[in-house]
């Protein structure tokens, strides 16, 4: 039981660094990224096709799809930067729709529908699965540990300020003298590149990366946990992952009585929609709300714009 | 996806409950299958592209289980079953694969379908030593290093190819066009076929693979009729060969079509014009039909025609118990050991049923279980050496069957 619980953390750790990377460029920066599938995938195949067929140390795997990951995203940013809301939701979905085609078809590079197998885990192999599991519980929150402490930091600083001022006007943010389009390439960067990190995690973890991994499902169970745990809250995403994985997989102790397994699984996946609506209709600002470092400026207008920013989530 | 699919998908339900109904409804127990149960982890997508599959194997293994129980158990030992979702999601797959191994202690875990799914779970399974039987039919899967942890039931691409292309030849095609999906298929088979086309005096003489989500493929069909053959072999799924279909008539070709049963289901057998389907040859692995293990199964799930699925499954469970029993211990490592000591030696004496095998070896005597699948005969890599199939051909807008070979 324990080492199961061990494995959901880390799980919910994965998804929650996922969240952490789509809360920089939509929840600070305002740019709706729901290609962030497309970004995991980037960083997944590029450690895993460093370290399988290069034969590169996981360390360096990690740190390339760190960089392929943010390098891939400025591309994106660049191409996109003058799209908001539903559009730029609209290309980044189909853009990793894309990246998974590609990954599918270009076999000589990523090995097609077959997938990569094999990637190398610390130690795996020479330790039981049990301490495997505990030694990348520890590795996947030590990253978290820092990415999170970077985002803090980048949240309550004047650079955060800046990114919530183009999030809720960019009109407004141009005029003040701020180089938008700059700044949102940056944050997309960044989201982009603690996606493909978290890719990377995910690959070596799972020892396996192939394109049926990346489907659109697992970027509306990040959207999800963001959501769920507050937009915007660097602390709510990682709550909101948690609650979600330990949401999935509790339903598989929950046996309804004269229900079978089968129709326990559409119960589920039928209470996991209906979880998406009541969040988004009763607690729009999520679980833990975004709280911008205080300003002079009157509170009760600053949460307004925070609930019309939750509103435009992904039911828009 | 369609309505029609999820009309079928309810009947599939509903027999499934049915099926999990029988098997919970009190059956006569003998006193000395008692002690601990023993439970096993069955892992089918309940949900995703595999859900018209899953919920129906998982009901012919909890019939065999239920069967197996009734008649005193394995090692004197009742068998438990734990059913999970795999969701035909490689990354929901892998967690319940955890909870199966983790939480529940299974030694074994029956059932994964598609081929990312098995890739997942099965270095999950080998490193905790737990046994996996699968019908991924992806060449690299039984490559992988599994240390002897996976068998599946499903004939792989190989011998998959090898029997078709003998099949065509055989028919006297000389010139065959291969068109693939993009699938983990696409290239074994064209190869395979390529070669065992040139053993037996035809040829392949040209091959492509396509994407899935194209709504026509005229540029395809032209650069196959350039080839001029006589026989197009489509290797891909339903939707897209349906409208490789409509632009091989609309290019006027007259030779004949080659595709699998998962293709040409009646249903889309019914929404093709006859004109477009007529002459198209169709395949499928046939589940050994004239067997005693294939009769068994129709009547204990109270089906007329059971199939390859619903046959593997059955030969999964009965599989696994009679090698516990065999190998008197309950563990993967034991099921790994001693699988093909009652699938493997054809001199011993032949079972078809679970029950009947578990009978024999608690005299002590030899077994050779004969499946519902096959034959049932593994090579060291956890393949099957052998699988008939069955050669149907389409004529005015219905099956007319060939042979089984």
């Amino acid at each position: 039981m324990l080492d199961y619980a061990v494995t959901v953390l880390t799980f919910a750790g994965l998804y929650g660094l996922m969240a952490l990377g789509l809360n920089i460029a939509w929840g600070m920066a305002g740019m709706v990224n729901l290609g962030l599938v497309g970004f995991f995938a980037v960083g997944a195949y590029t450690s895993a096709i460093l370290t399988v067929k290069v034969g590169a140390p996981l360390i360096a795997g990690a740190l390339a799809a760190l960089a392929v990951g943010a390098a891939s995203g400025v591309v994106v940013a660049l191409i996109t930067g003058r799209l908001r809301d539903d559009y730029l939701a609209i290309v980044t979905l189909g853009l990793a729709e894309v990246i998974r085609i590609a990954a599918s078809n270009e076999i000589w590079l990523t090995n097609g529908t077959d997938g990569i197998s094999g990637l190398p885990g610390p130690w795996r192999g020479q330790v039981s699965p049990q301490t495997f599991n505990l030694i990348y519980l520890a590795l996947t929150l030590a990253v978290i540990a820092v990415v999170l402490s970077l985002l803090q930091n980048v949240s309550r600083s004047p650079y955060g300020r800046v990114l919530r001022a183009i999030r809720d006007d960019p009109q407004v943010a141009a005029v003040a003298g701020k180089r938008v389009m700059r700044f949102k390439v940056e944050a997309f960067a960044v989201s982009a590149g603690i996606l493909g990190l978290a890719g990377a995690l995910y690959g070596h973890y799972t020892s396996y990366v192939a394109p049926d991994v990346f489907v659109p499902l697992l970027t509306l169970n990040v959207v999800l946990a963001l959501v769920l745990g507050g937009l915007g809250s660097n602390y709510g995403a990682l709550l909101g992952a948690l609650v979600i994985v330990a949401f999935q997989e509790s339903a598989r102790f929950i046996g309804i009585a004269g229900l079978s397994a089968v129709q326990v699984a559409a119960v589920r996946e039928f209470a996991i929609a209906v979880g998406l609506i009541a969040v988004l209709r009763y607690r729009p600002q999520g679980l833990v709300p975004e709280r911008p470092p205080r300003l002079a400026a009157a509170p009760a207008a600053g949460r307004e714009t925070r609930l019309d920013v939750a509103a435009s989530g992904p039911g828009r | 996806m369609t309505n029609g699919n999820r009309i079928g998908r309810r009947t599939v339900l509903r027999g499934a409950a049915a099926a999990a109904l029988a098997a919970a409804l009190p059956l006569p127990r003998r006193a000395w299958a008692a002690g601990e149960p023993i439970t096993l982890g069955v892992l089918t997508p309940l949900t995703g592209a595999g859900g018209n599959d899953g919920p129906r194997m998982a009901a012919a293994i909890k019939a065999v289980t239920a069967e197996v129980n009734a008649a005193g158990g394995v090692l004197g030992r009742d068998v438990r079953l734990i059913v999970e979702d795999g969701q035909t999601n490689p990354d929901a797959a892998v967690r319940a694969a955890h909870k199966l191994i983790d939480v529940d202690k299974v030694p074994v875990i029956m059932g994964t379908w598609a081929s990312a799914v098995t890739t997942a779970v099965a270095p999950v399974c080998w490193e905790s030593k737990v046994f996996l039987t699968t019908v991924s039919g992806a060449d690299s899967i039984t490559l992988l290093p599994h240390q002897g942890y996976l068998i599946r039931t499903q004939p792989n691409n190989k011998l998959q190819a090898s029997s078709h292309a003998v099949f065509i030849a055989g028919i006297g095609m000389k010139r065959v066009y291969v068109m693939s999906i993009q699938a983990p298929f696409a290239v074994p088979t064209q190869t395979r076929l390529a070669t065992v086309l040139r053993e037996h005096g035809s040829q392949e003489v040209g091959a492509l693979i396509y994407d899935g989500s194209k709504t026509t493929y005229r540029s395809e069909v032209d650069e196959a009729m350039r080839a001029k053959p006589d026989l197009v072999y489509l290797n891909g799924y339903a939707p897209d060969v349906s409208v490789i279909l409509k632009n091989l008539y609309e290019a006027g070709y007259a030779g004949a079509k080659f595709t699998q049963s998962y293709v040409m289901t009646p249903k889309v057998l019914a929404s093709l014009p006859h004109e477009v389907t007529q002459g198209t040859y169709v395949v499928q692995p046939s589940p050994a039909v004239d067997s005693k293990a294939y009769a068994l199964t129709a009547e204990r799930l109270h089906l007329e025609h059971p199939d390859t699925y619903v046959c593997q499954a059955t030969d999964w469970i009965s599989l696994v118990t009679l090698a516990m029993q065999k190998a008197g211990a309950t563990t993967g490592t034991a099921v790994r050991d001693h699988v093909r000591d009652i699938s493997n030696d054809v001199s011993a004496t032949h079972v078809h049923s679970a029950v009947e095998g578990l009978a024999l070896l608690k005299q002590g005597k030899a077994i050779k279980y004969d499946g519902a699948s096959g034959p049932c005969v593994f090579d060291p890599r956890g393949d099957i050496v052998s699988c008939q199939f069955r050669y149907d051909r389409i004529e005015d807008g219905a099956y007319r069957f060939i042979k089984i070979m």
